[in-house]
């Protein structure tokens, strides 16, 4: 079953860049970096969701990956091999010296817990990020050019491939006898500990395998995009990571592959908003702007109260639903009309591509109150849950 | 496990389709990584030529832009967008180019790099004939490798990066470089200010301060002049008290402030309450009417090299504050508004001409930008001709006043050998 | 020139200290929202942000918009600035509950990341939505005019400049003023250009005489000099912590704050309405930020962005854990720790040329120093977990 999964990956990966190749060559960088989020969601998930770490500073580790990578290729590639063997070996690199770094992390880990190893994480990646940017031979604040590296087809066959070994790796971990010692860190450290599961070890390995896939994804980043600066490694990026997982569903691998992608996918998606006739980007009025922001408050607050409230009676809920929704769209219509009264707002029209980021911390925080515990909560994909599915059919059949 | 990394690799290997027309490794890498302000283009070092024709001019003609439309730099942005669109719609409104209509495709840096190379990608994917951005030289400087890449010749607005020019011969600016600029001010310290000791603050986060100081530094050097000290601070501060005191142990006579206006207003207010009343210089960054309210009665005597003041008689200067007001009210908030619309028009300019001779691709395009004489700009008369991308323009030294900036002096190239 | 200059060192511990001081006031509002809800509130950055343009719109309100003082000069009151203080505290303090009550209250009963996530949310929302409706470009400013003790400043001298430097510069200023009123005659006068250049020449010759010897007196006078505006940042600081002492430790509703914090379900059972302290904390803890912002905004006269309230508020962050977080007096502490070493990483730069740029990594690696030994914080307690 796991050579299938793994040969069905390879296929989709191949069918991914044959589509991509043919009809959206523009996407290929988009591809390119929702794969190496990929990697990144489901390796921060290792060390958060499936120990149960509180490291919020993953961006970091990709950074160094990035760097080192990037650093090495721009010194010493002259054209010794070829650039795709550069590049997977580059790959490799970047994520033993993001090992190193993660190991250098994972220390405090054994001293401190929940919020103040949240903070050291953070603090170590906002460490990295200012020493790199005044040390002037890598590029300083302005940034580094890498060699642009290999065709985009190929960036994007590595960037997918470390993520379905990224996927893999951590999920043999966390189904087999060797991801144990992880699950019960996470559940309960001490009592793990009195069992006799060496905790240290455990936790200081997560943060190395965890970074370590960061760093190869950073170190692709550094290939893909020809050009790394300490800016793109901020707090926000980390952030965002953080979010992927836990949107997905802290401890849920399907779960951080899906939100990576559609975390990533939405705002570019909005950004390219346009109307599908004159190609004018569209325009959202002002009033009809904070009409909408104030009826999705109220229509959230109701589905709150519909769930919190009614808890197992479906139809209730259906039923509040429904009306929330309703009570929203009217609410939204009489504010607009009500504020388009004010000349001053009135006057002012936004771009949809400048709401982008706006709707994107509102979806963050809406789906955070709808479904705190994740879209996949901790259930993962299995051919357990499709035989299950399909049996389920032929019994019905029969 | 091994099983599934053989496949993996297979897969790879196998999976390589041929590669497109651009291979990796361009043979013209550039050396830009350095933030160390290379003192310019060595005469005689030939720019780089684009292999590709770019795109065709169509029906209707697509100019690019790519501005920060959020971030730190949009307020710089967002002047730029307006400038170049009122140039745009003037020209449409009077007919357009040999009766084809222009359209302005604007693309968001968001005041990053990779942004700035991702919107310009988008943009010629769009099918622009010509570029036009940006106001910062770091995000600039991406998209150049990119239209010279893909032979679309790329106009920077306010990108004063000395080396910027080397990347490509489709790359032109409107703006001076900082080489001229920080001669230009190193010069006005020394002769007309009469000022023997210097202090520097830039900002280190900004390729543009960092490239302005040090180039201050050669010049004024060169003169005879001493830089005591060197403070540098980081874009988004606010409290300066450190590095003033600093500043003030070394006793300049005057100090030369490279960073932008956001930051320079707070930074001599907080200066002259620290007891540091020197003379206070500065470049094209402190331009903007904010500059004055931030920095209060302090900023007021300091003096900065601008592109153009508002106080001028020259005929495009009026006229373009006079348009600027009607279609937007009030006067641009700083010189990209100018710097966008001289942009455009040069753009515009030089298509019109590559029509007329009856060229139909963005390399004639570049070919007519490169041969631009005397255009007439608000900021001042443009020649690119022979020039390699850095326009020969004077530049205008004002001094800050309660209300608003007056003319103090002027430099001619010439005046600098 | 290398080498540390000791004489400037009593004046950068004071600047350490003001800006310290801004530290310590959005410190306050982690810690107190900490020590209630365990969570992290990560709009506290733009809460802080809000209480700037607040202050901003008061004080256009109270005419001194830019257009309003653009050539003038217009006299203010103390109460301006009093008015604009109360409407940033006020205004902050509502914006705190309204996100306390939107975006937190439901969270109340899931896992803390959860609310970590909605807090990152909030913070998002808070950034872009006001980068489409805030004034940003160009950045704004609170004019000058509005705080009438700009011009005022408290000198404590430790060493007085060598009279002979004192009385050169007296006497240099003094040619520098008839330099120019005779220079400013001749203009009118309308003398011939070649005439005009030298006199001109000669007068900026005199001016930057008299200011470099002033300002050379300055740099060898060893004291203190602390602007009127800061000193009354950091007295009406000092004010606003005693009275939050006081709330927390002599009154009703400090003592339900703190016993939620001690232990948030006894509390409840206790028949403390947690939800209302809870909103109390948020309220209070939010308008000391908003303090904080006045200040920031109307003495340090910044120009307001959205996004200012990020750097600030992760300072503050890592100030409110470096105190111990959940501690009020740590978070004062910590506050002014940042303060004072950022401050002395600027100093120490002239010692090690470069040194300044690592200043905000420094507070990092301070509180991870910190951390490694006292893992609560200065102040907090290093409970271990014993079984």
């Amino acid at each position: 079953m796991r050579i299938v999964s793994i040969l069905l990956a390879c296929g989709f990966a191949f069918g991914l860049d044959t589509v991509v190749s043919q009809q959206f060559q523009s996407l290929y960088r988009l591809v390119v970096l929702a794969g190496l989020y990929i990697t990144l969601a489901v390796s921060l998930n290792l060390i958060n969701g499936i120990t149960g770490q509180f490291s919020i500073g993953h961006a970091a580790f990709y950074m160094v990956g990035a760097y080192s990578a990037g650093f090495i290729s721009k010194t010493f590639y002259a054209g010794q091999v070829s650039p795709q063997v550069w590049m997977v070996g580059m790959a490799i690199l970047g994520a033993l010296f993001a090992a190193i770094a993660g190991f250098i992390v994972g220390l405090p880990s054994l001293r401190l817990r929940g919020d103040y190893l949240a903070i050291v994480t953070l603090g170590f990646g906002e460490i990295l990020r200012i020493v790199t940017q005044n040390i002037e031979p890598i590029g300083g604040a302005y940034g580094m050019n890498v060699k642009p590296f290999g065709s985009p087809p190929q960036t994007l066959w590595l960037a997918w491939i470390l993520a379905v070994l990224c996927i893999a790796v951590c999920r043999n971990l966390l189904k087999t006898a060797h991801g144990l010692p992880f699950l019960a860190v996470r559940e309960d450290e001490v009592a793990s500990s009195a069992m006799g599961v060496n905790t240290s070890s455990t936790k200081v390995t997560a943060f190395i395998v965890g970074s370590a896939f960061a760093g190869g994804a950073g170190a692709i980043l550094a290939h893909a995009e020809s050009f790394i600066s300490p800016d793109m490694f901020k707090m926000d990026v980390s952030f965002i990571i953080l979010t992927m997982v836990v949107l997905g569903g802290t401890g849920s691998i399907t779960g951080s592959v899906l939100a990576a992608v559609a975390l990533f996918a939405i705002p570019e998606w909005l950004r390219n908003l346009q109307d599908p006739v004159t190609k004018v980007p569209i325009q959202i009025p002002g009033p009809a702007l904070v009409a909408s922001i104030l009826a999705v408050v109220m229509t959230v607050a109701l589905l709150k109260l519909a769930q919190d409230r009614y808890h197992g009676e479906r139809v209730k809920k259906i039923g509040l639903l429904l009306g929330a929704i309703f009570a929203g769209s009217v609410a939204q219509m009489v504010l607009n009309l009500a504020l388009s009264q004010i000349p001053s707002l009135a006057a002012k029209s936004f771009e949809a591509a400048a709401l982008r980021m706006v709707i994107f911390a509102a979806t963050l925080i809406i789906l955070m109150l709808l479904r705190p515990q994740g879209m996949m909560a901790q259930h993962e994909f299995s051919w357990a849950w499709v035989a299950r599915v399909f049996g389920k059919k032929e019994k019905v059949a029969a | 496990m091994l099983l599934a990394t053989a496949a993996l690799v297979l897969g790879l290997a196998g999976g390589c389709t041929p590669p497109s027309g651009t291979t990796g490794g361009t043979t013209a890498s550039t050396t830009a990584g350095s933030t160390s302000g290379d003192p310019g283009t060595t005469p005689g070092t030939k720019r780089p030529d684009p292999t590709s024709d770019g795109a065709t001019i169509g029906e209707t003609i697509n100019i690019g832009l790519v501005a920060s439309q959020s971030g730190e730099q949009k307020p710089w942005g967002d002047d730029n967008i307006k400038g170049s669109q009122m140039a745009v719609d003037e020209v449409n409104k009077a007919g357009g180019i040999n009766g084809k209509q222009i359209k302005l495709l604007v693309g968001d840096s968001q005041s990053a790099p990779e942004q700035g190379k991702s919107a310009a990608l988008k943009l010629i994917a769009d099918g622009i004939v010509g570029l036009l951005g940006e106001v910062a030289s770091g995000i600039t400087q991406q998209m150049a490798q990119v239209s010279k890449d893909a032979g679309i010749p790329i106009v920077a607005i306010g990108a004063t990066r000395t080396d910027l020019a080397d990347i490509g011969s489709n790359f032109f600016r409107v703006c001076y470089n900082d080489d001229f600029q920080g001669a230009v001010m190193a010069k006005f310290a020394w002769d007309y200010l009469k000022l023997k000791e210097v202090a520097l603050m830039t900002d280190a986060k900004l390729p543009y301060s960092v490239g302005l100081s040090n180039s201050f530094r050669t010049s004024y050097e060169a003169l005879g002049g001493k830089i005591v000290g060197e403070e540098k601070y980081q874009t988004t501060e606010t409290q300066f008290s450190g590095y003033l005191s600093n500043l003030k142990a070394k006793n300049p006579a005057g100090v030369f402030l490279s960073g932008y206006f956001t930051q320079v207003g707070p930074i001599v207010s907080q200066m002259r309450q620290a007891g540091i009343t020197v003379p206070v210089m500065g470049g094209d960054g402190w331009d903007s009417s904010d500059l004055i309210t931030s920095g209060g009665e302090a900023i007021v005597g300091g003096f900065f090299c601008n592109h153009y003041n508002s106080k001028e008689t020259r005929p495009e200067v009026q006229k373009f504050l006079a348009d600027w007001k009607t279609k937007y009210g009030g006067e641009p908030g700083t010189t990209m508004g100018a710097l966008g619309y001289d942009g455009a028009k040069l753009m515009i300019d030089a298509i019109k001409r590559a029509m007329d001779k009856g060229g139909t691709k963005s390399r004639d395009i570049t070919a007519a930008i490169e041969d631009t004489e005397n255009f007439p700009g608000v900021s001042g008369t443009i020649t690119l001709k022979g020039f390699a991308g850095n326009p020969s323009k004077s530049a205008l030294i004002v001094k800050v006043t309660k209300t608003g900036f007056v003319f103090e002096k002027s430099y001619t190239p010439e005046e600098l050998k | 020139m290398a080498g540390l200059d000791f004489s400037i060192l009593p004046q950068q511990l004071v600047n350490g200290l003001l800006l310290g001081s801004i530290y310590a006031l959005i410190a306050l509002g982690y810690t107190m929202v900490y020590g209630v809800l365990r969570l992290i509130n990560f709009a506290h950055g733009e809460v802080f942000m809000l209480g700037s343009y607040a202050a901003l719109f008061t004080s256009w309100a109270l005419g001194f918009s830019p257009e309003s003082v653009k050539g003038i000069d217009k006299a203010s009151s103390p109460m301006n600035l009093i008015i604009m203080l109360v409407v940033s505290m006020v205004v902050c303090g509502l914006i705190g509950v309204v996100i306390e009550q939107l975006a937190y209250r439901p969270m109340r009963n899931q896992a803390r990341i959860a609310s970590l996530i909605t807090a990152i949310g909030v913070s998002l929302f808070i950034q872009y939505a006001g980068g489409l409706f805030l004034p940003q470009s160009p950045p704004p400013a609170i004019s000058e005019q509005i705080n009438p003790f700009r011009n005022e400043k408290v000198t404590f001298t430790i060493k007085p400049a060598p009279k002979e430097a004192v009385d050169k510069a007296n006497v240099a200023m003094a040619k520098a003023r008839e330099s120019d009123v005779l220079y400013e005659k001749a203009k009118l006068d309308g003398r011939p250009a070649a005439q005009l250049e030298t006199m001109r020449q000669a007068n900026q010759e005199a001016q930057n005489e008299a200011s470099s010897l002033q300002t050379q007196v300055s740099s060898q006078t060893s004291g203190i000099v602390i602007p009127f505006g800061q000193l009354g940042m950091l007295l009406t600081t000092v004010f606003l912590m005693l009275l939050l002492w006081f709330v927390v430790q002599k009154t009703k509703t400090g003592r339900a704050m703190r016993a939620v914090a001690h232990d948030f379900d006894s509390a409840a059972l206790m028949g403390i309405n947690v939800g209302r302290v809870v909103t109390v904390t948020f309220m209070i803890g939010s308008a000391l930020a908003g303090a904080g912002a006045m200040m920031y905004a109307t003495v340090l006269r910044t120009p307001l962005t959205p996004f200012l309230g990020v750097a600030p508020g992760v300072k503050a962050f890592v100030a409110a854990v470096l105190g111990g977080i959940g501690n009020i007096p740590g978070a004062v502490f910590g506050g002014v720790l940042m303060g004072v070493v950022e401050t002395l990483v600027v100093w120490l730069d002239g010692l090690i040329p470069g040194l300044g740029g690592y200043k905000d990594a420094v507070a990092f690696v301070v509180l991870i120093a910190v951390l490694l030994f006292r893992p609560g914080g200065l102040l907090g307690s290093s409970k271990v977990e014993k079984v």
